[in-house]
């Protein structure tokens, strides 16, 4: 699923926000990728969607290259991803149906499913009741969990989630991080990075990438080892 | 077709976005459709009227009034390379014709105890031989004198040529000018988006996708204006003919309604071949990649 080979990122500005890092991740595996502020956690899935490229190294995705200029081979790759962004990217003065629908109107799913999938994902996360508000009348944890319906209703083959329970209350975290991780029973890999180091326990069968100053350590635990 | 409704929805959010400034473009649009039609339309009369005034190219021979052989002299002309028709128009139709181009003047014509029309030939030809028709015919025994109005038939026909030029070169201003404004508002639009966009390309989505409501929204209110502007000049054109029957009745116009359906076809295929240039010129102009 993703294979990163001597992975380094140097920003145009000179910073490095990875260094060297190799690592790889199968289908159905789900990796907690934690670290302090600042460490490259955000810049790892930056590489890994195709925002931004490696400066050296290889890093494969779904058994793709990623390279700069491919912007179509990229964008094909990103409609087998579910993307939770950090800022949530969510379309104002849409409601949150529409918001889980824009995820998938130019998949290849047909218009009563893509409903179908929109709704459940929007249940799955607690907001069935909440399908028809606009987004911007939503609370920020709320805005949060629609993202993140969007990302899991378009049901990709990669799931990747930057801070998902950032926003979240305890048990609204717990639900979210229970979610996704049922993607692992789907063949589906889920990369979540989060601060919330005290989510980690509440799932054991992970692995952890653990970034610091750009280099990572890769930990498995469970039946992932 | 999933997505149609979709797609004319976002169209419609998108116009919405920026709406003084799309509804300007789009009376903007309207304005420089019209003015098209309106060259296009005055060309096309001034065209046909010149065709049609150059088959009544004739040729006045007056004779000698006392002459016997009138109907010889009359087959004489008739032999003549570049004649279409001759025909006697005697004193009586003469003095009649005057009376139908003076119309409600006409009664100044019983001020002449006699009829001061004369009797003469009516030779229509071809134009182009006009040079060589009138030549033979002023040596011909038995003619007076000859009158062509060639000066008339010429000038209309130097006015329909620079009409024509005009045309042209109207067709291009307004195809260059709708093709910036739609452009520029499909531009604004994007920019607009600017962030939407973002997210749908990092959702994976293809720039078809995005791209199409946007030249929809260019589509349609390039070819509504053509609508518009089909309405206006449609209106004009009949308020012209009722004006121009009722008040310059001689002058040979080309049929109201083929005229119509022709100017109407030509804005519309215009403004919808506009409409999506400038909309794929604005997409592809516009800065958003990856």
């Amino acid at each position: 699923m993703i294979q990163a080979n001597n992975v380094s990122l140097k920003y145009a500005d000179g910073t490095v926000a990875l260094r060297d890092i190799n690592f790889s991740v199968k289908p159905g595996e789900f990796v907690y990728i934690v670290g302090p502020s600042g460490s490259g956690k955000t810049s790892l899935l930056k590489l890994l969607m195709g925002m931004e490229f490696a400066s050296s190294g290889s890093l494969y995705v779904m058994d793709q290259l990623m390279v700069r200029k491919e912007t179509r081979k990229i964008r094909k790759i990103r409609r087998n991803i579910g993307p939770v962004f950090q800022e949530f990217r969510l379309i104002q003065g849409r409601t949150a149906l529409e918001n889980v629908l824009m995820g998938m109107r130019f998949l290849d799913i047909p218009k009563r499913q893509m409903l179908d999938n929109a709704k459940n994902a929007l249940a799955k996360v607690g907001l069935e009741h909440k399908a028809s508000v606009m987004v911007e009348k939503l609370s920020y944890g709320e805005a949060q969990r629609v993202a993140i319906a969007r990302a899991v209703a378009r049901k990709p083959s990669l799931i990747l989630a930057d801070e998902p329970t950032g926003n979240l209350d305890y048990d609204n975290a717990i639900n979210i991080m229970n979610l996704l991780y049922t993607f692992k029973d789907k063949n589906t890999a889920v990369l979540v990075t989060t601060h919330a180091t005290h989510l980690i326990d509440n799932f054991g069968d992970a692995s952890i990438i653990r970034v610091e100053a750009g280099r990572i350590n890769v930990e498995h635990r469970g039946e992932q080892k | 077709m999933k997505n149609a409704v979709y797609f004319v929805k976002e169209s419609a959010r998108i116009f919405r976005s920026n709406k003084l400034s799309n509804i300007f473009s789009f009376f903007g649009t309207v304005l420089i459709l019209f003015l098209l039609a309106l060259v296009v339309g005055i060309w096309s009369i001034s065209s046909q009227l010149a065709v049609l005034l150059k088959e009544e190219a004739e040729i006045s021979a007056y004779f000698e009034q006392d002459i016997q052989n009138v109907e010889e002299l009359l087959s004489m002309i008739e032999q003549i390379d570049g004649v279409r028709d001759v025909r006697l128009v005697d004193k009586e139709e003469a003095r009649s014709r005057m009376e139908t181009i003076l119309g409600e003047e006409s009664g100044i014509l019983n001020l002449f105890d006699e009829n001061p029309f004369e009797a003469y030939f009516e030779v229509k030809i071809h134009l182009e031989k006009m040079d060589s028709v009138f030549s033979q015919i002023s040596v011909l025994n038995g003619i007076d004198y000859v009158r062509e109005n060639r000066e008339v038939l010429e000038q209309i026909e130097g006015i329909s040529k620079a009409l024509e030029v005009l045309g042209y070169l109207v067709i291009a201003a307004v195809s260059i000018t709708t093709l910036v404004i739609i452009s520029h508002m499909i531009r604004q639009g994007i920019y607009q988006n600017r962030e939407q966009i973002k997210t749908f390309m990092l959702l994976g989505a293809p720039d078809n996708f995005i791209n199409f409501p946007y030249i929809l929204l260019g589509f349609l209110l390039t070819f509504g204006g053509g609508i518009v502007a089909t309405v206006l000049i449609d209106i004009l054109i009949n308020q012209g003919y009722i004006n121009i029957h009722s008040t310059l009745p001689f002058i040979p116009l080309p049929p109201k309604n083929q005229l119509m359906l022709g100017l109407s076809i030509f804005l519309l295929s215009v403004s919808a071949a506009l409409g999506i240039l400038g909309s794929l010129f604005g997409v592809y102009t516009s800065k958003n990649k990856n």
